[in-house]
């Protein structure tokens, strides 16, 4: 089991690096893949809840420090209201939230019904992104949703979700090889 | 609650406060460690990014005729910029005269780059340069085309940059209007995720006598950028009852922008 675990870390890691190989698809309102996440998700479903939150911080910090923003030094006295951005670290809190959202369909999970995770996942991915797009309005104001928000939510949960059953697979494998079951209740034998 | 998931719930909210309290310069640290353990993939990840990209625009040039056109483009645009520096300072010159004040000669220093990535982040406008602080790029540095202003560096690190774009809602410039008095602050519009992004230019006067096609300049005010760059077309303007704000068309197609210029040398 501890193998098992060892190897989502590095599944993960390995996320951040395919992560750079995926540009964003301009001609769909700049969604992407976003495969970090959804290694995460898929991972949090099949181990416990402590490596869930290690996972959560290491995805969190990595993808704070692959997107947070400079704060701009301008003279105050031109530029009255300066545009704040999201606070370095506020993605593990996001990670972890909906780590433990897929972690509500395990018992599911462990009866060997991956697809409802895997649309989890989509769900999860729309919702983090949701949330990500409250905390920017709630920093700098005016809370108004576009149809171009809209369409690069959806999009990117969408594609991202498409490549769950891969993600699902890769752990089915780095399971088999580290000898533990992803499936322990369907595995069970059935009591009459 | 088991005693184990209690612990680690404890540990991973420590973890977590740890992260949200650390300085500027702690991020900045973590940041440079993270994009330097990358920095492979992220080599080869924007290659195939720009592969893919003169794919789909069919460029058929071999590489050696593109690398000299490239060097060719960088050039050229190095000394058009100099060139319309050069009319705006006659200009400014004039201005000034005419008024009998002075205003100190400005030195226009400026490096080419390369766009290496597109839009990095989901809801940033960004875009990555193959420049860095090996050829003396720093933070908060102009960035321009050779159409007008693109952004600002936002983080720079050893041998490339992240530019924050103009169509940023965080990229706030001050400018001015052409053949008009109203100076106001410009800045991308949050959501804008369409190929044709607009600006809004706020704190406008109230009776604002603009029209559509007038450009807007930078004023150079506020510490970052350099005054007279063309920034944008004015597309229509809106009234309201204590101020009028427009809305501004980038001179930059940021879409299809493959050399950029960062301005190396303070001039405020």
């Amino acid at each position: 089991m501890f193998r098992y675990n060892l190897s989502t870390v590095f599944l993960l890691l390995a996320a951040f690096l395919v992560q750079q190989f995926v540009p964003a698809f301009t001609g769909l309102s700049h969604s992407r893949i976003l495969f970090v996440h959804l290694v995460f998700l898929c991972s949090a479903v099949t181990v416990a809840t402590p490596t869930m939150l290690l996972l959560a911080f290491i995805g969190g910090i990595l993808w704070d420090a692959h997107c947070s923003l400079a704060p701009i030094m301008a003279d105050p006295e031109v530029y009255t209201q300066p545009v704040e951005s999201l606070r370095f670290g506020y993605s593990i809190l996001l990670f972890a939230g909906m780590g433990f959202l897929m972690q509500g369909l395990k018992p599911i999970f462990q009866q060997g019904k991956w697809h409802f995770s895997a649309l989890l996942s989509g769900v999860a991915i729309f919702l983090y992104l949701a949330a990500e797009f409250i905390l920017i309005s709630f920093v700098r104001g005016d809370f108004t949703v576009t149809r171009s928000i809209l369409r690069l939510m959806t999009y990117t949960s969408l594609l991202s979700m498409l490549f769950s059953p891969m993600i699902f697979w890769l752990l089915y494998r780095l399971a088999k090889i580290f000898d533990h079951s992803l499936y322990p209740e369907a595995n069970r034998p059935k009591r009459r | 609650m088991k005693p184990l998931n209690l612990i680690a719930l404890l540990l991973f909210l420590a973890g977590a406060t740890w992260a949200l309290t650390r300085s500027q310069r702690m991020v900045r640290d973590i940041q440079v460690g993270y994009f330097k353990a990358i920095s492979p993939t992220l080599k080869s990840g924007s290659a195939l990014e720009t592969k893919v990209r003169d794919l789909l625009e069919e460029t058929r040039h071999s590489k050696a005729l593109e690398t000299e056109l490239n060097a060719v483009r960088s050039e050229t645009g190095r000394l058009r910029i100099i060139e319309s520096r050069f009319q705006a300072l006659e200009r400014e010159n004039a201005e000034l005269r005419h008024a009998l004040d002075f205003k100190k000669a400005t030195n226009f220093d400026v490096v080419a780059a390369q766009i290496i990535r597109r839009h990095p982040t989901t809801w940033w406008q960004t875009l990555e340069i193959d420049a860095g602080e090996d050829k003396g790029i720093g933070i908060q540095l102009s960035v321009l085309s050779n159409d007008g202003l693109v952004g600002i560096i936002d983080r720079p690190f050893k041998h490339r940059s992240s530019v924050l774009l103009i169509t940023d809602e965080k990229c706030q410039v001050s400018v001015r209007v052409e053949s008009s008095p109203e100076v106001g602050i410009l800045s991308g519009q949050r959501g804008e995720f369409d190929n044709n992004p607009t600006l809004r230019l706020r704190f406008l006067s109230k009776d604002a006598a603009l029209q559509s096609g007038q450009r807007v300049f930078t004023t150079g005010r506020g510490g970052i950028f350099q005054p007279t760059i063309l920034v944008g077309t004015i597309i229509s303007v809106e009234k309201g009852p204590l101020d009028s704000e427009a809305l501004v068309r980038p001179a930059v197609n940021l879409s299809d922008l493959g050399t950029v210029f960062v301005v190396l040398s303070e001039n405020h």
